[in-house]
Protein backbone atom coordinates (compact mmCIF):
# COMPACT_ATOMS: atom_id res chain seq x y z
CA UNK A 1 0.00 0.00 0.00
CA UNK A 2 2.62 2.53 0.82
CA UNK A 3 4.87 1.70 -1.80
CA UNK A 4 6.44 4.61 -3.26
CA UNK A 5 5.11 5.00 -6.71
CA UNK A 6 8.72 4.81 -8.34
CA UNK A 7 9.42 1.49 -6.43
CA UNK A 8 5.53 0.29 -7.62
CA UNK A 9 7.29 0.77 -11.38
CA UNK A 10 10.60 -0.69 -10.80
CA UNK A 11 8.36 -3.77 -9.60
CA UNK A 12 6.50 -3.70 -12.54
CA UNK A 13 9.95 -3.02 -14.81
CA UNK A 14 11.65 -6.12 -13.23
CA UNK A 15 8.86 -8.45 -13.27
CA UNK A 16 8.94 -7.35 -17.28
CA UNK A 17 12.64 -7.52 -17.61
CA UNK A 18 13.35 -4.29 -18.85
CA UNK A 19 15.22 -2.81 -16.40
CA UNK A 20 19.29 -2.48 -17.21
CA UNK A 21 21.85 -4.63 -15.65
CA UNK A 22 22.71 -2.52 -13.16
CA UNK A 23 19.43 -1.39 -12.03
CA UNK A 24 18.35 -4.95 -12.29
CA UNK A 25 20.92 -6.23 -9.55
CA UNK A 26 19.96 -3.52 -7.02
CA UNK A 27 16.34 -3.98 -7.22
CA UNK A 28 17.51 -7.69 -6.85
CA UNK A 29 19.14 -6.95 -3.55
CA UNK A 30 16.78 -4.48 -2.04
CA UNK A 31 13.80 -7.05 -2.34
CA UNK A 32 15.66 -9.15 0.29
CA UNK A 33 15.67 -6.43 2.70
CA UNK A 34 11.98 -5.19 1.54
CA UNK A 35 8.71 -7.20 1.86
CA UNK A 36 6.86 -4.89 0.38
CA UNK A 37 8.87 -4.27 -2.58
CA UNK A 38 9.47 -8.34 -3.05
CA UNK A 39 6.05 -8.62 -3.00
CA UNK A 40 5.11 -6.11 -5.25
CA UNK A 41 7.65 -8.08 -7.82
CA UNK A 42 6.01 -11.38 -7.01
CA UNK A 43 2.50 -9.67 -7.98
CA UNK A 44 3.91 -8.10 -11.33
CA UNK A 45 5.36 -11.46 -12.09
CA UNK A 46 1.90 -13.37 -11.77
CA UNK A 47 -0.19 -11.10 -13.19
CA UNK A 48 2.18 -11.21 -16.49
CA UNK A 49 2.81 -15.33 -16.15
CA UNK A 50 -0.42 -16.34 -18.21
CA UNK A 51 1.75 -15.21 -21.46
CA UNK A 52 4.13 -17.84 -21.15
CA UNK A 53 1.21 -20.23 -22.19
CA UNK A 54 0.49 -18.22 -24.94
CA UNK A 55 4.16 -18.84 -26.51
CA UNK A 56 4.71 -22.22 -28.81
CA UNK A 57 6.88 -24.61 -27.06
CA UNK A 58 10.25 -25.14 -28.78
CA UNK A 59 12.16 -28.32 -28.93
CA UNK A 60 15.44 -28.58 -26.91
CA UNK A 61 18.16 -29.39 -28.56
CA UNK A 62 19.08 -32.48 -26.33
CA UNK A 63 17.60 -34.31 -23.25
CA UNK A 64 18.68 -32.46 -20.67
CA UNK A 65 16.58 -34.50 -17.99
CA UNK A 66 20.04 -36.51 -16.86
CA UNK A 67 22.04 -33.69 -15.97
CA UNK A 68 19.24 -31.81 -14.44
CA UNK A 69 18.91 -35.37 -12.07
CA UNK A 70 22.91 -35.53 -11.83
CA UNK A 71 22.86 -31.53 -10.55
CA UNK A 72 20.57 -32.71 -8.25
CA UNK A 73 21.84 -35.49 -6.80
CA UNK A 74 25.24 -33.73 -6.62
CA UNK A 75 23.68 -30.94 -4.36
CA UNK A 76 22.90 -33.60 -1.99
CA UNK A 77 25.75 -36.18 -3.00
CA UNK A 78 27.71 -38.14 -0.37
CA UNK A 79 31.58 -38.07 0.11
CA UNK A 80 33.44 -40.64 -2.33
CA UNK A 81 36.55 -42.62 -1.79
CA UNK A 82 39.09 -43.54 -4.36
CA UNK A 83 40.95 -41.78 -7.33
CA UNK A 84 38.76 -41.08 -9.84
CA UNK A 85 35.69 -41.28 -7.28
CA UNK A 86 37.96 -38.14 -5.80
CA UNK A 87 38.32 -36.18 -9.10
CA UNK A 88 34.19 -36.93 -9.83
CA UNK A 89 33.83 -34.98 -6.12
CA UNK A 90 35.84 -32.61 -7.09
CA UNK A 91 34.24 -32.13 -10.64
CA UNK A 92 30.99 -32.14 -8.59
CA UNK A 93 32.29 -29.34 -6.09
CA UNK A 94 32.76 -27.32 -9.20
CA UNK A 95 29.80 -27.76 -10.21
CA UNK A 96 27.81 -27.38 -7.26
CA UNK A 97 29.60 -24.17 -6.75
CA UNK A 98 29.13 -23.00 -10.24
CA UNK A 99 25.65 -23.67 -9.99
CA UNK A 100 25.25 -21.96 -6.38
CA UNK A 101 26.73 -19.06 -7.43
CA UNK A 102 24.22 -18.63 -10.50
CA UNK A 103 21.33 -20.03 -8.79
CA UNK A 104 19.35 -17.16 -7.07
CA UNK A 105 18.27 -13.87 -8.29
CA UNK A 106 19.80 -12.28 -5.09
CA UNK A 107 22.95 -13.81 -6.35
CA UNK A 108 23.76 -11.43 -9.27
CA UNK A 109 23.62 -8.42 -7.04
CA UNK A 110 25.09 -9.77 -3.94
CA UNK A 111 28.49 -12.03 -6.48
CA UNK A 112 28.61 -8.37 -8.61
CA UNK A 113 29.28 -6.29 -5.21
CA UNK A 114 31.74 -9.07 -3.48
CA UNK A 115 33.50 -9.59 -7.00
CA UNK A 116 34.32 -5.88 -6.89
CA UNK A 117 35.58 -6.08 -3.12
CA UNK A 118 37.62 -8.45 -3.58
CA UNK A 119 39.13 -7.22 -6.65
CA UNK A 120 42.29 -7.10 -4.75
CA UNK A 121 42.79 -10.65 -4.16
CA UNK A 122 40.48 -12.51 -6.70
CA UNK A 123 40.92 -16.05 -7.20
CA UNK A 124 43.70 -16.47 -10.59
CA UNK A 125 42.94 -20.49 -10.83
CA UNK A 126 39.86 -21.45 -12.79
CA UNK A 127 38.46 -24.38 -14.20
CA UNK A 128 35.74 -25.40 -16.89
CA UNK A 129 34.54 -28.58 -16.86
CA UNK A 130 33.96 -29.00 -20.63
CA UNK A 131 30.55 -31.72 -20.97
CA UNK A 132 27.37 -32.83 -23.03
CA UNK A 133 25.83 -33.53 -19.83
CA UNK A 134 26.59 -33.43 -15.88
CA UNK A 135 27.51 -37.24 -15.62
CA UNK A 136 29.52 -37.32 -18.51
CA UNK A 137 32.62 -35.19 -18.51
CA UNK A 138 34.79 -34.99 -21.33
CA UNK A 139 37.93 -32.24 -20.62
CA UNK A 140 39.04 -30.07 -17.99
CA UNK A 141 39.91 -26.72 -18.64
CA UNK A 142 41.92 -24.91 -16.27
CA UNK A 143 43.12 -21.06 -16.21
CA UNK A 144 45.44 -19.33 -15.00
CA UNK A 145 43.76 -15.75 -15.38
CA UNK A 146 46.83 -14.22 -14.73
CA UNK A 147 49.59 -15.35 -16.61
CA UNK A 148 46.07 -16.74 -19.30
CA UNK A 149 47.54 -19.94 -19.31
CA UNK A 150 45.49 -22.63 -20.56
CA UNK A 151 45.57 -26.52 -19.64
CA UNK A 152 43.06 -28.48 -20.93
CA UNK A 153 43.15 -32.53 -19.63
CA UNK A 154 41.56 -35.48 -21.26
CA UNK A 155 38.76 -37.19 -18.95
CA UNK A 156 36.76 -39.24 -21.49
CA UNK A 157 36.94 -37.84 -25.03
CA UNK A 158 36.00 -40.47 -27.30
CA UNK A 159 38.79 -40.67 -29.85
CA UNK A 160 37.64 -39.55 -33.56
CA UNK A 161 39.37 -40.92 -36.87
CA UNK A 162 40.36 -38.69 -39.08
CA UNK A 163 38.96 -35.62 -36.91
CA UNK A 164 40.00 -32.82 -34.18
CA UNK A 165 39.01 -30.87 -31.21
CA UNK A 166 38.83 -27.62 -31.20
CA UNK A 167 38.48 -25.07 -28.41
CA UNK A 168 36.49 -21.77 -28.59
CA UNK A 169 35.92 -19.22 -26.40
CA UNK A 170 32.27 -17.45 -27.21
CA UNK A 171 31.76 -14.11 -25.40
CA UNK A 172 29.15 -11.81 -27.08
CA UNK A 173 32.03 -9.11 -27.01
CA UNK A 174 34.16 -10.66 -29.05
CA UNK A 175 31.41 -11.75 -31.70
CA UNK A 176 31.26 -15.08 -33.26
CA UNK A 177 33.16 -18.00 -31.62
CA UNK A 178 36.99 -17.47 -31.25
CA UNK A 179 38.97 -20.76 -31.49
CA UNK A 180 41.61 -21.54 -28.81
CA UNK A 181 43.15 -23.85 -31.34
CA UNK A 182 43.37 -28.12 -31.08
CA UNK A 183 42.76 -29.98 -27.90
CA UNK A 184 44.45 -33.33 -27.65
CA UNK A 185 41.53 -35.86 -27.31
CA UNK A 186 44.57 -38.30 -25.33
CA UNK A 187 47.00 -35.60 -23.75
CA UNK A 188 47.61 -32.72 -21.94
CA UNK A 189 47.33 -29.57 -24.07
CA UNK A 190 49.20 -26.36 -22.71
CA UNK A 191 49.98 -22.78 -23.57
CA UNK A 192 49.45 -19.50 -23.37
CA UNK A 193 46.26 -19.23 -25.49
CA UNK A 194 44.31 -16.76 -23.83
CA UNK A 195 46.83 -14.14 -23.96
CA UNK A 196 45.14 -11.94 -26.32
CA UNK A 197 41.93 -11.93 -24.03
CA UNK A 198 40.66 -9.62 -21.73
CA UNK A 199 40.76 -10.72 -17.50
CA UNK A 200 36.70 -10.31 -17.80
CA UNK A 201 36.06 -11.80 -21.02
CA UNK A 202 38.44 -14.66 -20.20
CA UNK A 203 35.97 -14.98 -16.67
CA UNK A 204 32.54 -14.62 -18.32
CA UNK A 205 32.98 -16.67 -21.52
CA UNK A 206 31.37 -20.02 -22.07
CA UNK A 207 34.07 -22.76 -23.95
CA UNK A 208 32.99 -24.89 -26.41
CA UNK A 209 34.65 -28.07 -28.11
CA UNK A 210 33.58 -28.89 -32.17
CA UNK A 211 34.40 -31.64 -33.78
CA UNK A 212 36.31 -30.54 -36.26
CA UNK A 213 38.47 -32.21 -40.00
CA UNK A 214 41.97 -32.63 -38.94
CA UNK A 215 44.00 -29.97 -37.97
CA UNK A 216 41.32 -27.53 -37.36
CA UNK A 217 38.47 -25.30 -39.26
CA UNK A 218 39.26 -24.91 -42.50
CA UNK A 219 37.79 -21.30 -41.93
CA UNK A 220 37.89 -20.27 -38.81
CA UNK A 221 34.22 -20.74 -37.71
CA UNK A 222 32.52 -23.68 -35.87
CA UNK A 223 32.05 -26.29 -38.40
CA UNK A 224 28.81 -27.75 -36.44
CA UNK A 225 27.77 -27.06 -33.08
CA UNK A 226 29.51 -27.78 -30.05
CA UNK A 227 29.93 -31.12 -28.80
CA UNK A 228 30.92 -30.24 -24.97
CA UNK A 229 30.57 -26.93 -23.14
CA UNK A 230 31.59 -25.61 -19.95
CA UNK A 231 31.97 -22.25 -18.23
CA UNK A 232 34.81 -20.98 -15.79
CA UNK A 233 34.48 -20.90 -12.27
CA UNK A 234 37.05 -20.19 -9.18
CA UNK A 235 39.12 -22.97 -7.79
CA UNK A 236 38.75 -22.79 -3.96
CA UNK A 237 42.01 -23.17 -2.37
CA UNK B 1 -7.07 -19.71 -37.02
CA UNK B 2 -7.69 -22.69 -34.78
CA UNK B 3 -11.17 -24.72 -34.75
CA UNK B 4 -13.06 -25.11 -31.76
CA UNK B 5 -12.53 -28.61 -32.38
CA UNK B 6 -8.75 -27.89 -32.03
CA UNK B 7 -8.85 -25.71 -28.96
CA UNK B 8 -8.76 -27.51 -25.69
CA UNK B 9 -11.45 -26.91 -23.77
CA UNK B 10 -11.43 -24.44 -20.76
CA UNK B 11 -11.82 -27.48 -18.50
CA UNK B 12 -9.14 -29.62 -19.94
CA UNK B 13 -6.54 -26.74 -19.41
CA UNK B 14 -7.79 -26.43 -15.87
CA UNK B 15 -7.03 -30.19 -15.78
CA UNK B 16 -3.70 -30.47 -16.49
CA UNK B 17 -2.94 -27.57 -14.92
CA UNK B 18 -4.24 -29.48 -11.58
CA UNK B 19 -2.04 -32.61 -12.72
CA UNK B 20 1.21 -29.83 -12.53
CA UNK B 21 -0.03 -28.87 -9.12
CA UNK B 22 0.07 -32.26 -8.06
CA UNK B 23 3.17 -33.10 -9.24
CA UNK B 24 4.74 -29.84 -7.55
CA UNK B 25 3.04 -31.32 -4.32
CA UNK B 26 4.33 -34.93 -4.39
CA UNK B 27 8.32 -32.95 -5.98
CA UNK B 28 7.92 -30.69 -2.55
CA UNK B 29 7.94 -34.20 -0.98
CA UNK B 30 11.26 -35.24 -2.99
CA UNK B 31 9.51 -37.52 -5.33
CA UNK B 32 12.08 -38.27 -8.09
CA UNK B 33 9.46 -39.50 -10.71
CA UNK B 34 6.98 -36.76 -10.33
CA UNK B 35 9.55 -34.83 -10.95
CA UNK B 36 10.74 -36.49 -14.12
CA UNK B 37 6.76 -36.83 -15.55
CA UNK B 38 6.99 -32.82 -15.15
CA UNK B 39 10.14 -32.13 -16.77
CA UNK B 40 8.83 -34.38 -19.97
CA UNK B 41 5.34 -32.27 -19.68
CA UNK B 42 6.98 -28.96 -19.42
CA UNK B 43 10.58 -28.79 -20.60
CA UNK B 44 9.74 -27.66 -24.65
CA UNK B 45 7.35 -24.80 -23.00
CA UNK B 46 10.17 -23.55 -20.88
CA UNK B 47 12.98 -24.34 -23.13
CA UNK B 48 10.89 -21.52 -25.69
CA UNK B 49 10.82 -19.25 -22.45
CA UNK B 50 14.27 -18.85 -21.94
CA UNK B 51 15.41 -19.79 -25.94
CA UNK B 52 13.63 -16.51 -27.53
CA UNK B 53 15.36 -14.05 -24.67
CA UNK B 54 19.12 -15.62 -24.66
CA UNK B 55 19.24 -16.91 -28.62
CA UNK B 56 21.77 -19.02 -28.30
CA UNK B 57 21.54 -22.49 -27.74
CA UNK B 58 24.18 -23.15 -25.34
CA UNK B 59 23.37 -20.52 -23.17
CA UNK B 60 19.33 -21.62 -23.50
CA UNK B 61 20.03 -25.42 -21.76
CA UNK B 62 22.23 -23.85 -19.39
CA UNK B 63 19.19 -21.67 -18.16
CA UNK B 64 16.50 -24.53 -18.54
CA UNK B 65 18.72 -26.74 -16.83
CA UNK B 66 18.98 -24.44 -13.62
CA UNK B 67 15.49 -23.50 -14.19
CA UNK B 68 14.50 -27.21 -13.19
CA UNK B 69 16.87 -27.29 -10.33
CA UNK B 70 15.64 -24.55 -8.93
CA UNK B 71 11.49 -26.34 -9.33
CA UNK B 72 13.08 -29.00 -7.96
CA UNK B 73 14.18 -27.01 -4.91
CA UNK B 74 11.08 -24.49 -4.37
CA UNK B 75 8.44 -26.77 -5.16
CA UNK B 76 7.08 -26.42 -1.64
CA UNK B 77 7.19 -22.80 -2.32
CA UNK B 78 4.01 -23.23 -5.38
CA UNK B 79 0.88 -21.36 -3.99
CA UNK B 80 -2.07 -22.14 -6.49
CA UNK B 81 -3.80 -19.11 -4.96
CA UNK B 82 -1.28 -17.02 -6.61
CA UNK B 83 -1.16 -18.50 -10.23
CA UNK B 84 -1.03 -20.96 -12.15
CA UNK B 85 2.16 -23.71 -12.11
CA UNK B 86 2.94 -23.69 -15.37
CA UNK B 87 3.10 -20.01 -14.86
CA UNK B 88 4.99 -20.09 -11.99
CA UNK B 89 7.70 -22.09 -13.26
CA UNK B 90 7.77 -20.27 -16.38
CA UNK B 91 8.45 -17.14 -14.25
CA UNK B 92 11.52 -19.16 -12.53
CA UNK B 93 12.69 -20.22 -15.94
CA UNK B 94 12.45 -16.22 -17.47
CA UNK B 95 14.52 -14.70 -14.24
CA UNK B 96 17.23 -17.16 -15.20
CA UNK B 97 17.40 -16.17 -18.47
CA UNK B 98 17.05 -12.44 -17.58
CA UNK B 99 19.54 -12.51 -14.86
CA UNK B 100 21.76 -14.48 -17.54
CA UNK B 101 20.68 -11.73 -20.25
CA UNK B 102 21.77 -8.72 -18.39
CA UNK B 103 24.57 -10.04 -16.99
CA UNK B 104 26.76 -10.57 -20.07
CA UNK B 105 25.08 -8.69 -22.27
CA UNK B 106 22.58 -5.90 -23.88
CA UNK B 107 19.24 -7.56 -25.48
CA UNK B 108 20.59 -6.57 -28.80
CA UNK B 109 19.61 -8.66 -31.90
CA UNK B 110 22.34 -6.62 -33.68
CA UNK B 111 24.99 -8.25 -31.32
CA UNK B 112 24.05 -11.75 -31.43
CA UNK B 113 27.07 -13.85 -31.94
CA UNK B 114 27.20 -15.47 -34.93
CA UNK B 115 28.08 -19.67 -35.54
CA UNK B 116 25.79 -21.85 -33.01
CA UNK B 117 22.08 -19.78 -33.61
CA UNK B 118 19.19 -21.01 -33.94
CA UNK B 119 16.47 -18.63 -35.59
CA UNK B 120 13.46 -17.92 -33.16
CA UNK B 121 10.22 -16.82 -35.07
CA UNK B 122 8.13 -13.77 -33.28
CA UNK B 123 4.87 -14.96 -30.68
CA UNK B 124 1.64 -13.72 -31.60
CA UNK B 125 -0.08 -14.76 -28.27
CA UNK B 126 -3.43 -13.12 -30.27
CA UNK B 127 -3.31 -16.59 -31.92
CA UNK B 128 -3.00 -18.72 -28.85
CA UNK B 129 -4.74 -21.80 -28.90
CA UNK B 130 -5.44 -23.28 -25.50
CA UNK B 131 -6.32 -19.80 -23.53
CA UNK B 132 -6.60 -20.33 -19.48
CA UNK B 133 -9.04 -17.74 -17.49
CA UNK B 134 -6.25 -15.40 -16.78
CA UNK B 135 -4.72 -15.30 -19.98
CA UNK B 136 -7.65 -14.68 -21.54
CA UNK B 137 -8.26 -11.54 -19.37
CA UNK B 138 -4.39 -10.62 -19.51
CA UNK B 139 -5.33 -10.62 -23.58
CA UNK B 140 -8.03 -8.68 -23.02
CA UNK B 141 -6.80 -5.62 -21.77
CA UNK B 142 -3.74 -5.74 -23.41
CA UNK B 143 -5.53 -5.58 -26.41
CA UNK B 144 -6.93 -2.27 -25.03
CA UNK B 145 -3.30 -0.74 -24.97
CA UNK B 146 -1.82 1.19 -28.37
CA UNK B 147 -0.68 -0.52 -30.21
CA UNK B 148 3.16 0.41 -29.74
CA UNK B 149 3.01 -0.16 -25.92
CA UNK B 150 1.45 -3.61 -26.37
CA UNK B 151 4.25 -4.49 -28.75
CA UNK B 152 6.86 -3.20 -25.89
CA UNK B 153 5.60 -4.93 -23.72
CA UNK B 154 5.59 -8.02 -25.54
CA UNK B 155 8.55 -7.96 -27.03
CA UNK B 156 10.14 -7.09 -23.50
CA UNK B 157 8.38 -10.48 -21.76
CA UNK B 158 9.23 -12.64 -24.80
CA UNK B 159 12.36 -11.85 -25.73
CA UNK B 160 13.54 -9.84 -23.08
CA UNK B 161 14.37 -7.03 -24.36
CA UNK B 162 15.49 -3.83 -22.19
CA UNK B 163 14.25 -0.53 -22.89
CA UNK B 164 17.55 0.19 -24.46
CA UNK B 165 16.91 -2.01 -26.72
CA UNK B 166 13.31 -1.14 -27.42
CA UNK B 167 14.40 2.10 -28.11
CA UNK B 168 16.28 1.25 -31.08
CA UNK B 169 13.51 -1.10 -32.16
CA UNK B 170 10.90 1.53 -32.54
CA UNK B 171 13.75 4.78 -32.66
CA UNK B 172 12.67 6.63 -29.43
CA UNK B 173 14.74 7.68 -27.28
CA UNK B 174 14.43 6.17 -23.64
CA UNK B 175 12.80 8.53 -21.83
CA UNK B 176 9.59 7.53 -23.75
CA UNK B 177 10.08 4.48 -23.84
CA UNK B 178 10.44 4.47 -20.30
CA UNK B 179 6.89 6.30 -20.14
CA UNK B 180 5.54 4.00 -22.69
CA UNK B 181 5.98 1.04 -20.52
CA UNK B 182 4.62 3.00 -16.99
CA UNK B 183 1.70 3.54 -18.74
CA UNK B 184 1.19 0.65 -20.18
CA UNK B 185 1.82 -1.40 -17.11
CA UNK B 186 -0.40 0.79 -14.81
CA UNK B 187 -3.23 0.92 -17.56
CA UNK B 188 -2.67 -3.06 -17.52
CA UNK B 189 -3.00 -3.27 -13.69
CA UNK B 190 -5.71 -1.29 -13.62
CA UNK B 191 -7.72 -3.39 -16.46
CA UNK B 192 -6.69 -6.61 -14.76
CA UNK B 193 -8.51 -5.32 -11.49
CA UNK B 194 -11.32 -3.70 -12.89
Amino acid sequence: MTLAPDDDFAAAEFALGTLEAGERATLAARRLREPKLDAAIRAWEARLSPLAEAAPPIAPPADFLPAIEARIRVAAAAPAADGVATLHKRLARWRAAALGATGIAAALAIGFVAREATRAVAPKEFVAILQKSADSPAFVASINLDSRELTVRPLAAPAQAGKSYELWIIEPKLGPPRSLGIIDAAAVTRGPRLAAFDRAVVEDATYAVTVEPEGGSPDGKPSGPPVFVGKLVPVEP
Amino acid sequence: MSTAEETPKATEIAAASDDLALLLGRIAARDAAAFATLYRSTHAILYGVVARILTRGDASGEALQEAFVRIWEKAGEFDPAKGSPLGWMATIARNRALDEVRRVRPASLEEMPEGFEPAVETVDPLAARARSERLGALLACLGNLDADKREAVLLAYYRGFSREALARRFGAPTATIKTWLRRGLMQLRECLES
